[in-house]
C-alpha cells in the first residue's frame, strides 16, 4: 500500500508542478484576505494600544501563523473531485481496487499543499520584514503540541470536504452548500478575526464546532496561549469531530455510489 | 453460486433512470426551478444471459440500446434497478477489491490515464495498485509490448499521443494485471483501419494466450466478425438475440445477394428478378436481393436472359442483418 502512495505522490506532484503558474495565481488571490486582516487589525491595535486584550504583535503573530496553519489544514477536494462525479471521469478511478477519495484525492491535496507552502516562504519573509513580529511566546513544546492538532484539523477538514463533495452524487447544486460551509468556516475558525474578539455567544458555539480545529486551535497552541483545560477540551472535541466526520463520509460515499449514473461515456 | 464454467451470469438485469426533462424557453426554465418533471428511461429491461470462461462475445445494438449501461453494471459502476449479475462469483457493484483485481473495463472514448505524464508512469502506478510483482510486471509488459508495439510511445506524455497510440496504452494499462474478464466498450472507435486491425489481432492473441473472457461492444462489424463467435443484440433495453453470428444471418435474413455484371454498358433493370439493392463495395455489378430458396431459379433466369459476364452470390452484409434484427 505504501508503494501505491509513493506512486500516487509522483503522479500528483508532477501534475501540480505542471500547473504551477495556475497555482501562483491562486495563491496570490488567497493571500489577499489574511494579509488585509493582518494590516487592518494591526493598525487598529496600534492606534488603540490593544484590542480586546490583544496587542499589535498578537495580531501580527496570529495572522502570520494563520498563513501556515491554514495551508496545512485546508483541503481542495470539491475542486478536484466534484467534476469527476458529474462528467463520469470517476468511473476510471472507481474500478481500480483502491479508494478514490482516500488515496488519489488525498495525495492530490497533499501535493497541492507542498507546492503552496513552498511559494509561501518568500511571502512570509516579506511580511516578517514589514511587520517585525515577536515570536518569543513560541516554544518547541508549543509547536510539538500543535502538530497533532494540525493533523487532526486537516483530517476533519478533509473528511468534511469529502462528505460535501459526495453531495454532488445527488445534486449539481452542491456548490451552494459548499459556499455556505466556507462562510461558516470563515466565521467560526478564527480566520476573519481571532475568536477571542467574537461576541461571547459566538465563541461558545465555536467551541463545539469543528471549524476552530482548522485554524484557531492550532494557532493558539503554537503561540502558547491556551490553558491546559482549553487544550484538553480542544483535543477532545477534535477527536469527537473526527469520528463524526468519518461516519458522515462513509455514509455519503456508500450511498452516493448507489446514485452514481456514470454518465459521460 | 456461479457454476464453475460461467464467467458471467446475468438474470433479469434491469436499470431504469429517472431523467428530469423540460422544454426549452425561459418560462419553462423558471417553472422547472420550482417543480421538476421526471421521466423514466428504461435503459435495460430484464436482460439475461450467461457467458462461459474464455468466450469472446460481441454486444451489439443501436445507440442508446443499453449496451454500455449493461457493461457499466457488470463492471460495478452502476447499481441495477432490479435483477442480479455475477461475474467470476462476485456481485460487481459491491466493488470488492478482489473483484476489481480480476477484471478490467476499457472504454474507447474515455481515457483513464493521467494526461500529463508518460504512459510508463501510469503503468508503474497500476503495478502498485494491482500489487503486481516485478517479475510478473516485466513479463506482462514484454508481452504487451510485443503485441502492441508500446516501446516508442510509452515515454511520451499521454496528451501527445495520437488516438491510435492512446488506445494502445489504454489497453495495455488495463491489462497489466492480467484480468480474467475484459469489458471493452467500443475499443476501436475512431481508429484508422491499420490500428483497428492491430487491436483486433491483439485481442485474439490475448484471448488465446490467457483464456480471458471478453465482452465487447462495437459499432464496427469488422470487430465483431473478426473476434466474436457469439453475439448478443440489445435493442431498446431488451435482449433481441443471443447466439452465433452465422445463425443470425440464416435466421433473420434467409436471403442472398446476387450480383451481375452485364455485357452492355447500360445498367440493366433487374427488378423483375428480385429487389434491386445498392452495394457500395462493388460498383461494377448490379445487385438484387432474392429469397434463399429462389437463388438457383433466379440465377438460371439471369444467365439465360442477359449477357452476364460476371456473377456472384453472397450473404447480405452483416450490418443489414443486424439492422433487421433491431427492427424485429
Amino acid at each position: 500500500m505504501l508503494n501505491v502512495y509513493k506512486r500516487l505522490w509522483q503522479v500528483n506532484w508532477a501534475e501540480q508542478w505542471q500547473y504551477r503558474a495556475n497555482l501562483v495565481m491562486y495563491l496570490l488571490f488567497w493571500l489577499v484576505s489574511p494579509v488585509v486582516y493582518l494590516a487592518v487589525w494591526t493598525t487598529i491595535a496600534r492606534s488603540q494600544g490593544s484590542v480586546g486584550g490583544l496587542t499589535p504583535n498578537d495580531f501580527v503573530t496570529y495572522y502570520m501563523t494563520l498563513l501556515i496553519v491554514d495551508q496545512l489544514t485546508s483541503e481542495i477536494t470539491i475542486h478536484i473531485f466534484a467534476y469527476k462525479i458529474q462528467d463520469g471521469t470517476l468511473s476510471g478511478e472507481l474500478i481500480r481496487p483502491i479508494h478514490p477519495m482516500l488515496t488519489n484525492t488525498l495525495v492530490n491535496n497533499i501535493a497541492f499543499k507542498a507546492l503552496t507552502l513552498m511559494t509561501l516562504v518568500p511571502v512570509w519573509a516579506v511580511l516578517w520584514m514589514l511587520f517585525q513580529p515577536d515570536f518569543s511566546s513560541v516554544t518547541w513544546q508549543g509547536i510539538l503540541l500543535a502538530l497533532p492538532a494540525v493533523l487532526l484539523g486537516f483530517a476533519v477538514s478533509f473528511l468534511i470536504g469529502a462528505t460535501l463533495t459526495c453531495v454532488a452524487f445527488w445534486t449539481t447544486r452542491v456548490w451552494a452548500l459548499v459556499e455556505f460551509y466556507w462562510a461558516l468556516v470563515v466565521l467560526f475558525s478564527g480566520q476573519f478575526v481571532p475568536l477571542q474578539l467574537m461576541p461571547g455567544i459566538v465563541q461558545q458555539i465555536a467551541r463545539f464546532l469543528p471549524f476552530q480545529l482548522y485554524k484557531y486551535f492550532p494557532i493558539e497552541l503554537v503561540l502558547g496561549r491556551l490553558s491546559q483545560s482549553e487544550i484538553l477540551f480542544g483535543y477532545g472535541m477534535g477527536l469527537f469531530w473526527l469520528l463524526v466526520a468519518s461516519l458522515l463520509f462513509r455514509w455519503t460515499w456508500r450511498n452516493g455510489l448507489k446514485q452514481f449514473s456514470a454518465v459521460g461515456a | 453460486m456461479t457454476p464453475p464454467d460461467d464467467a458471467i451470469l446475468v438474470e433479469n438485469l434491469t436499470k431504469t433512470y429517472q431523467v428530469s426533462e423540460r422544454e426549452g424557453g425561459f418560462g419553462a426554465a423558471v417553472r422547472s426551478f420550482f417543480k421538476r418533471k421526471y421521466r423514466d428511461v428504461n435503459a435495460v429491461q430484464q436482460v439475461s444471459f450467461q457467458i462461459r470462461k474464455g468466450d469472446v462475445v460481441g454486444f451489439l445494438g443501436p445507440n442508446g440500446a443499453g449496451k454500455t449501461t449493461t457493461l457499466k453494471m457488470l463492471s460495478g459502476l452502476l447499481h441495477p434497478s432490479g435483477g442480479t449479475a455475477r461475474v467470476l462469483g462476485f456481485t460487481p457493484w459491491e466493488l470488492k477489491s478482489d473483484y476489481l483485481r480480476t477484471m478490467t473495463l476499457v472504454m474507447g472514448q474515455r481515457s483513464r490515464l493521467s494526461w500529463d505524464i508518460p504512459a510508463a508512469d501510469s503503468f508503474l502506478l497500476n503495478q502498485a495498485i494491482y500489487r503486481i510483482s516485478d517479475a510478473d510486471y516485466k513479463r506482462t509488459l514484454a508481452e504487451l509490448d510485443e503485441l502492441l508495439e508500446l516501446a516508442p510511445i510509452m515515454k511520451k506524455p499521454v496528451r501527445n499521443l495520437s488516438l491510435g497510440e492512446r488506445m494502445k496504452v489504454e489497453l495495455a494499462a488495463g491489462l497489466l494485471h492480467r484480468p480474467q474478464v475484459l469489458f471493452l466498450d467500443e475499443p476501436t472507435i475512431g481508429l484508422d483501419i491499420t490500428a483497428q486491425a492491430r487491436i483486433r489481432t491483439f485481442l485474439q492473441e490475448y484471448n488465446r494466450l490467457t483464456g480471458a473472457t471478453i465482452l465487447l461492444t462495437s459499432h464496427y462489424m469488422a470487430d465483431v466478425t473478426a473476434l466474436c463467435e457469439r453475439i448478443i443484440i440489445i435493442h431498446e433495453g431488451r435482449l433481441k438475440y443471443d447466439g452465433g453470428l452465422n445463425e443470425l444471418s440464416h435466421k433473420i435474413a434467409p436471403f442472398k445477394l446476387i450480383g451481375v455484371a452485364v455485357g452492355n454498358a447500360a445498367s440493366p433493370d433487374l427488378s423483375k428478378y428480385g429487389t434491386p439493392v445498392t452495394n457500395a463495395e462493388d460498383g461494377e455489378k448490379s445487385f438484387i436481393q432474392v429469397r434463399a430458396e429462389d437463388v438457383t431459379q433466379v440465377t438460371a433466369r439471369l444467365l439465360a436472359d442477359l449477357p452476364v459476364h460476371d456473377i456472384s452470390i453472397s450473404d447480405p452484409p452483416i450490418e443489414e442483418v443486424i439492422e433487421m434484427a433491431f427492427q424485429g
